[in-house]
């Protein structure tokens, strides 16, 4: 697959600059875009029951947030910013450094180099290869009391002040700290909205994947040959059976965000989903059939992002991409905060 | 914290690549290789991190090297991690496995089985007191079955069941035993694999670098026994996946 195929014009206007609550709607009010082979439709996020079959089965993504921006002080640049996009454990991370919220790196730093990280002494082990904003750090002690002390969530330069708390970054799943940024296609969900899908008979199981940040552009001219960072993940045994069994009983799966089916993917064996556990970095896309489930609720995703080829391999590339004109045209809008996608291969 | 390797074959390619990456986060260095200069050229270089290297030239498959490897260790006060990377491919052109010369196949063992696990042995004191781990670098040539490397593949072969009877061997020692498959990689040795080649479109070893990352803070228990890929998607360990409750909203 050729990275432009993944390119399109989203206008600036379509971003969430903050959380739906500001624009005077509920969470589970925000839009919903449905793309199935039928078509496209429009409606709100609360209306989700009534495009899923009874014994369909919506797996989400159980991680929560931390706030994991920090400010960090390099002895040559000054302050900057350390996002702290995924723990290897001990005292090892990968981290984002960062000029500012709007302004990337990568940095003129170097494997060596010591630096503070909301005041703890760091260190610069090596970059990542393949992605020079990201760099593998060691330091002495863990840094979640300094998220808990000095951090707050990432964000980037879209949203606008005041900033939203670290509680509106958490989705009605979240039960484990781990992700670096909210994997926001389960926000829209509420209450009310889960106890219609439960009085459908439509089922939820639950998969952890803690996100890294979102430097997930494509750069590489086959999307194959990007290079993506590994991620923490765990496909529990109750979950592996449930969607096993959906996949052998043609009942719906229905993954709650491209993390869901990062996890199931890298789960799946043959014909089936273990149980399993570790870090995955599997680029899914249309050159590697997805096997464990039938469609995707995420949010939308901006150009030339890597997810988009996940979304080419859960449905026909015309479909995905007439569906993101509609998006554009109806005036949805992007990111963590703003409206959410429906994509079916199948018919509703 | 203070931790110490031992990684063999450090003078160039993979060994070098991951001491770099040791050293950078403040590991104490115990490395060998056969050439001289190299070696003390690659501990030049890994010394400007500001923590102890010892370098010292010799051949695993001398015994008394492997006894001076293991007090070098002893001295810098203990081992966390032994990486047994040295290797030889054996019999070059690769030849058929109806045409390997046995001497040349009974050296490559000497060199790729053997040595490694005296090594093992030498230091697996060491090893236990501080529940270490032992990395063997192993090859898809030890799964392929492809003609010409069955010479290597059978000492890769070896070494990896050797890993996986290890592993349960020492359990109760919590010593880990893993082995790595590295993927085909731009370095002299995979040169030498493929005479005259363009091996230009193979990755560097520093492609290998977050897997690494990875496995070297991951409880010994949860990584015991396994046979990992660097390159490969998916890097899984062994506790069962804890028991996710229904989803409770």
């Amino acid at each position: 697959m050729k990275r432009a195929e993944l390119d399109f014009d989203r206008p600036q206007a379509l971003q969430a600059a903050g959380p739906p609550e500001r624009r005077g709607l509920e969470r589970d009010e925000v839009r919903l875009l449905v793309t199935t082979e039928r078509g496209h439709e429009h409606a709100r996020f609360r209306d989700l029951p009534r495009f899923l079959a009874p014994g369909t089965l919506l797996v989400v993504n159980t991680s929560a947030t931390l706030p994991a921006s920090l400010p960090a002080r390099h002895p040559a640049l000054g302050p900057l910013v350390a996002n702290v996009s995924t723990w290897y454990g001990g005292g090892s991370y990968l981290v984002e450094l960062r000029r500012s919220a709007a302004e990337p790196g990568p940095l003129p730093v170097e494997a060596g180099d010591h630096l503070e990280i909301a005041g703890e002494p760091a260190r610069l082990v090596a970059p990542h290869p393949g992605l020079p904003r990201l760099w593998f750090v060691r330091v002495e002690n863990s840094l979640r009391p300094a998220m808990e002390r000095a951090g707050s969530p990432i964000r980037y330069g879209y949203l606008e002040a005041p900033y939203p708390p670290l509680a509106d970054y958490q989705t009605l799943f979240a039960r484990q700290p781990g992700s670096a940024e909210m994997p926001s296609a389960g926000r829209p969900f509420t209450l009310r909205v889960v106890n219609a899908l439960q009085a459908r008979g439509i089922g939820l199981a639950g998969v952890t994947l803690h996100t890294g940040v979102s430097s997930h552009e494509v750069e590489a001219d086959e999307v194959e040959d990007q290079t993506l960072y590994a991620e923490p993940f765990e496909v529990p045994q109750h979950t592996a059976e449930a969607v096993t069994a959906a996949r052998r009983e043609r009942r719906p799966v229905i993954a709650v965000g491209t993390t869901v089916i990062r996890a199931l993917e890298s789960a799946w064996d043959r014909d089936r989903v273990r149980p399993a556990a570790g870090f995955t970095r599997l680029l899914v896309h249309p050159g590697r059939p997805v096997r464990s489930v039938d469609g995707l609720i995420t949010g939308l995703h901006d150009p030339l992002a890597s997810h988009l080829a996940m979304l080419h391999a859960v449905a026909p590339g015309e479909l995905v991409r007439a569906g993101y004109t509609e998006a554009v045209r109806e005036g949805y809008l992007w990111h963590e905060f703003g409206d959410s996608h429906l994509l079916m291969a199948g018919a509703a | 914290m203070h931790r110490t390797a031992l990684i063999t074959g450090g003078s160039r390619g993979l060994g070098r690549t991951v001491a770099e990456f040791l050293a950078a986060q403040g590991y104490d260095l115990v490395i060998t290789g056969r050439g001289e200069a190299e070696i003390e050229e690659a501990a030049r270089t890994l010394r400007r991190h500001g923590g102890p290297v010892t370098a010292l030239a010799g051949d695993v498959a001398d015994p008394a090297h492997r006894r001076r490897l293991a007090r070098a260790a002893r001295d810098l006060g203990g081992l966390d991690l032994l990486l047994n990377n040295a290797s030889t491919l054996g019999a070059t052109p690769l030849p058929p496995l109806a045409e390997y010369p046995l001497d040349a196949l009974e050296e490559a063992f000497r060199v790729n089985v053997l040595a490694p696990l005296a090594l093992i042995r030498e230091v697996l004191p060491l090893l236990a007191q501080s529940g270490g781990l032992v990395v063997n670098v192993s090859s898809d040539a030890a799964r392929g079955g492809y003609p010409g490397w069955g010479g290597y593949g059978l000492t890769k072969a070896a070494l990896d069941l050797a890993s996986l009877t290890l592993a349960n061997e020492l359990a109760g020692r919590f010593v880990g035993v893993v082995a790595v498959d590295p993927g085909d990689l731009r370095t002299r040795m995979h040169q030498e694999a493929f005479p005259g080649e363009d091996i230009s479109d193979r990755p560097l070893p520093e492609v290998t670098l977050p897997f690494w990352a990875w496995l070297l803070e991951q409880p010994r228990r949860d990584v015991t026994g396994r046979r990992y890929q660097a390159q490969a998607d998916c890097w899984e360990v062994n506790a069962p996946a804890a028991e996710l409750a229904e989803v409770a909203v």
